[in-house]
């Protein structure tokens, strides 16, 4: 499960809040209907004293009264919801004027002397009441005891009422705490995760190649992350640095005892100084072959892009200068915009490669373009020369191969090309000019990181 | 002609040295960057051949200062990086052509005699002015088709001149671009080396190639064939 952190922290915070927040609201519920309970009971119970001392029991007449008035108007008043009765061998010998014309049900008898409190339903289970029953006892003139069974009754509905709002209010403000404290948790996690996203945001604009290194200025807790990544951005930079300039110097160092020998053959005439020469030849295509090869910086993790357009008029206003005898035109139809995907080494390296050739071969016309399509960028330089033969195009790319040995550079220049070509994981063609009748060299550069 | 070579390299420098002069050419050499500007400042050349790395003041830099101060002798630039990035600064600096080391003696000729030509309007390596034709690659000089043998000297002054066509030369200039530094300038070497060419080239006074222009110099006489 490849959850988001946001989300994890989110939806662990969340169950914990609800279970949390769920229980409190239980245990307050249950803690309300307790004590609402037990002073309801505690009311009945002052009612039954009150009554206990409003009554008079009659030793003659071994008759119970009641004394008017009653302690509680509500005992007087019809229907008001509180109602007593008193029993004797389980007839009702009394009952308060509150309850006429119900039939309030009856509590199952106690001993004297002691409570029962139960909540009962009425017979016809329309209403139910919170009961509360004692039994006392009098003795009539003869010592014989006579026992009665005060019973209070209330009506639940009023306590159910008042456990209802109660309960009503509780919930209502438990959901908006709970929904209170989400929002604020939602807050709380999108600015504790914010360094973490601008990390990936720095990350992002390093590898666009509009930063060189992410920032310094981070919390603690990830400073080692991105400390981390700094150096490792910075060692490999060094690191390729390292490597293209030892490949340089190693390069630079052979190509001069080379050029010795070189000229040194030439003026020796020896016997053997043709096949000298070639071998010479050989280690030089080798040295440059791979010295361009290694130096190819290819894309990077710091995406570089560099214009197109100036470095290619430069090679060809170069290249015009050079070969400015032959009367060659070359027009250049590249949108200012375009970018090459990478350093701009590489680009000088594959286009002056190219375009060397190019000069090399034509007779009065060459033509450069560039365009996109479909995140790749496409190079196609054209001549009027005599073309690459179908069967000698596979073997010109290859590296250190020569279609034609009476021009220098012609195949490793198109090989380190296609070598450049590849290293951006990128692709060539070679193919004939339909415009122009010679060649045309066409590269692919995936706009894209696609990694090699 | 007169080529300076601006290279460090202690070998090959003398193997250039040595090759350019066999093939004709007055030979200056220079080790470093600042030795050279100075030389190439002082001292009147036909062309540079310049390699990049120099050790106190790059090959760059010594283009550009000569550009600057108005120099317009061709330059060749020798570069031992093969980075395209400098060639193309180097021929932006002012260079006109440039060799990729290791070379060959003979590219190198054939290079340093394509941009002699240039320079001087030609764009062939055969120049021809009426009966008179001048091969640059093989230094060979027919008149009527008829070879002429001549010495190393005659061949450059017949050559300076040609490629000069029309222009007055005078008896220093001439001096300069055929010699080393240190000649003797008061000889009258000159005026025999003259008089020698031109009994060779025409011997029967029929076409009077080189004029001599009294107190001022010489001209060459005979004006160019259209080209092919």
């Amino acid at each position: 499960m490849n959850m988001s952190l946001n989300r994890r922290l989110l939806l662990a915070a969340s169950i914990i809040l609800f279970i949390f927040l769920g229980l409190t609201g239980l245990a307050l519920d249950n803690a309300f209907y307790r004590s609402a309970e037990q002073s309801v009971r505690e009311s009945l119970q002052g009612k039954i004293f009150a009554l206990l001392a409003a009554s008079d029991f009659n030793g003659d007449t071994e008759k119970l009264l009641i004394e008017e008035p009653l302690p509680d108007p509500r005992l007087s008043s019809p229907q008001s919801g509180l109602y007593a009765q008193i029993y004797a061998h389980n007839n009702v010998v009394w009952k308060s004027p509150s309850a006429v014309g119900l039939s309030l049900p009856a509590a199952n008898a106690v001993k004297i002397g002691s409570w029962k409190f139960q909540q009962i339903d009425s017979s016809d289970k329309k209403s139910a009441y919170f009961i509360l029953g004692f039994s006392a006892a009098w003795e009539n003139n003869q010592g014989k005891p006579f026992s009665f069974q005060f019973q209070v009754l209330e009506d639940f509905s009023k306590f159910e009422n008042q456990v209802g709002s109660f309960r009503n209010s509780l919930w209502g403000w438990l959901v908006a705490a709970t929904i209170f404290l989400l929002l604020a948790q939602a807050l709380v996690l999108r600015w504790s995760l914010k360094p973490l996203r601008s990390v990936a945001t720095d990350l992002d604009r390093v590898k666009a190649g509009e930063a060189d290194r992410l920032h310094e200025n981070y919390p603690d807790e990830i400073r080692g992350l991105t400390q981390g990544i700094n150096t490792f951005i910075d060692s490999e930079r060094n690191q390729r640095d390292r490597y293209r300039h030892t490949l340089a110097d190693l390069a630079h160092s052979l190509k001069t005892p080379l050029a010795v020998l070189n000229a040194g053959i030439d003026s020796s005439q020896a016997k053997d100084g043709a096949q000298m020469q070639e071998q010479i030849e050989r280690m030089r295509q080798i040295v440059d072959y791979q010295l361009q090869r290694a130096s190819a910086a290819g894309r990077t993790t710091m995406g570089v892009q560099t214009p197109l357009l100036p470095v290619i008029t430069r090679i060809v206003d170069s290249l015009q200068k050079v070969h400015v005898d032959q009367g060659i035109q070359c027009p250049i139809d590249i949108n200012e915009q375009l970018q090459f995907p990478g350093e701009q080494g590489d680009l000088f390296e594959m286009c002056g490669n190219l375009l060397e050739n190019a000069y090399k071969w034509a007779h009065k016309q060459i033509r450069v373009s560039a365009k996109l399509q479909q995140d790749m960028l496409l190079i196609r330089i054209e001549d009027d020369g005599p073309g690459i033969p179908e069967s000698q195009r596979a073997q010109v790319l290859q590296r250190g191969k020569r279609a034609d040995e009476t021009v220098t550079g012609f195949g490793i220049g198109l090989s380190v090309v296609n070598e450049i070509v590849s290293v951006y994981g990128g692709s060539m063609h070679i193919s004939d000019s339909k415009d122009l009748g010679g060649a045309c060299m066409l590269i692919n550069i995936p706009l894209t990181n696609v990694q090699t | 002609m007169r080529i300076l070579l601006i290279e460090d390299e202690p070998a090959l420098r003398q193997q250039l040295q040595a090759g350019l002069s066999d093939a004709g050419f007055i030979v200056e050499c220079a080790e470093d960057g600042k030795e050279g500007l100075f030389q190439g400042q002082e001292y009147v050349f036909d062309l540079a051949v310049v390699d990049l790395g120099l050790p106190k003041m790059s090959g760059i830099e010594v283009i550009q200062s000569w550009r600057k101060q108005g120099k317009d002798f061709p330059i060749l630039i020798l570069t031992a990086r093969d980075r395209w990035q400098e060639k193309v600064e180097g021929l932006e600096a002012g260079a006109d052509d440039y060799m990729v080391k290791p070379f060959s003696q003979e590219e190198l000729l054939a290079r340093i005699r394509a941009l002699l030509r240039r320079s001087s309007g030609w764009s062939q390596s055969q120049l021809n002015c009426g009966p008179i034709r001048l091969d640059m690659t093989a230094q060979a000089v027919s008149v009527n088709e008829q070879l002429v043998e001549m010495t190393a000297y005659e061949y450059r002054i017949l050559e300076f001149l040609i490629l000069h066509a029309g222009e007055v030369i005078s008896k220093t200039k001439l001096t300069e671009h055929i010699y080393h530094q240190d000649f003797d300038r008061d000889s009258n070497v000159i005026e025999v080396l003259v008089g020698r060419l031109r009994k060779k080239i025409d011997p029967d006074n029929e076409y009077k190639p080189i004029e001599t222009l009294r107190g001022r110099g010489y001209r060459f006489a005979l004006s160019r064939d259209t080209e092919a």
